[in-house]
């Protein structure tokens, strides 16, 4: 059976900041307004705890269906315009989260891929991400803002890619 | 939100019918998977939204507006980007904060650059999973590389909403 949940970092870090904030309302605005902060925080959680409890399932769906060598194979070789290119939709259609990225930007590095590649594939991976937009994204903030910011996110891999080469000399990355 | 939903549990429903076609009927991996990222979830989820309301609670009423809001620029574009970069937790947390930023009358320029700076920059995830597996050379040329993506994304979302909204 599993083991409840052990409180990591950011879960205190979250308690924290609850306690304190939660401590100021109390002594500046009295317990009225950490009530009425509180239902509001419920109301939130119950709205989103299905989307949510959805959205993981999904994860775990795709990660399964979709599997990591696949991304790898299709990455190895690109180079170039059309390799960046690949690198972005790879990134864009990798599932799971940094659990499952950055062992594949390891796993790329060391299959020969280029830093400016796999620069292109992290970032598409963290700003276009389809799994996170379809799940997440589209259901909490609605299409037209979801539209606007894919847009705007589109060139996004690119220019990191670009500034990639001249970054990686002069932190002296020997590649 | 409820449309939302529909189309999330309909997703669902198709990739849990794709895996029940594969032969080896991946259900269980998948649910491991799953839990595994609903887990950290099921304190963390609550406590940040309670910080979150707290938090709002106490900023004047109308400094989301004043700092974030559609007309605070390129101010508020670079100050969303300092705070996406350093807002903590994945998707199911951090999607929940940027919705009470909207209801307390945040820009759209300037959210977008909250979440380019929360996707690329995201320090959290930089110190728990790129540094051990990238190292600190990588990791630092990849945020470097990154650094100016979330301002860029913020004006280009700014001039694309002015350009609609212009008239298309």
């Amino acid at each position: 059976m599993p083991k409840p949940p052990r409180p990591d970092g950011m879960t205190l870090f979250f308690l924290a900041l609850a306690a304190a904030a939660g401590g100021t309302v109390y002594a500046l605005m009295g317990p009225g307004a950490v009530a009425a902060a509180a239902g509001r925080a419920g109301g939130l959680l119950l709205q989103v705890a299905p989307i949510v409890v959805a959205a993981v399932l999904i994860s775990g769906y795709a990660q399964a269906l979709i599997p990591r060598e696949s991304v790898q194979r299709w990455l190895g070789a690109g180079s170039g315009l059309r390799g960046l290119t690949l690198a972005t939709a790879a990134g864009a259609l990798t599932p799971g989260g940094p659990f499952a990225a950055f062992p594949l930007v390891v796993a790329l590095l060391g299959a020969g891929a280029s830093f400016e590649v796999c620069v292109a594939f992290i970032t598409a991976w963290s700003v276009l991400g389809l799994n996170r937009v379809i799940v997440y994204e589209i259901p909490f903030l609605g299409v037209h803002f979801v539209a606007l910011r894919l847009l705007a996110s589109l060139p996004l891999p690119f220019i990191a890619a670009l500034l990639a080469r001249p970054v990686a000399r002069w932190v002296g990355l020997n590649r | 939100m409820t449309l939302g939903l529909v189309t999330v549990l309909l997703l669902l429903g198709l990739l849990a019918a794709l895996a029940q076609r594969r032969p080896d009927r991946p259900h269980r991996a998948a649910l491991g998977t799953g839990w595994r990222q609903l887990r950290p979830l099921l304190l963390r989820l609550p406590l940040a939204l309670l910080a979150a309301a707290f938090l709002i609670t106490l900023l004047p009423e109308e400094a989301v507006v004043d700092y974030l809001g559609e007309s605070s620029g390129w101010q508020g574009v670079l100050l969303a980007s300092l705070f996406g970069g350093l807002l903590p937790g994945g998707p199911a947390v951090s999607f929940p904060l940027v919705l009470v930023l909207i209801d307390e009358g945040a820009g759209t320029a300037q959210l977008i650059a909250l979440l380019t700076a929360w996707s690329v920059l995201a320090f959290h995830r930089v110190a728990a999973h790129e540094l051990p597996t990238l190292g600190g050379r990588y990791t630092l040329a990849r945020l470097l590389a990154s650094a100016p993506l979330p301002i860029v994304a913020g004006a280009l979302a700014g001039a694309l909403a002015r350009f609609t909204a212009a008239g298309l």
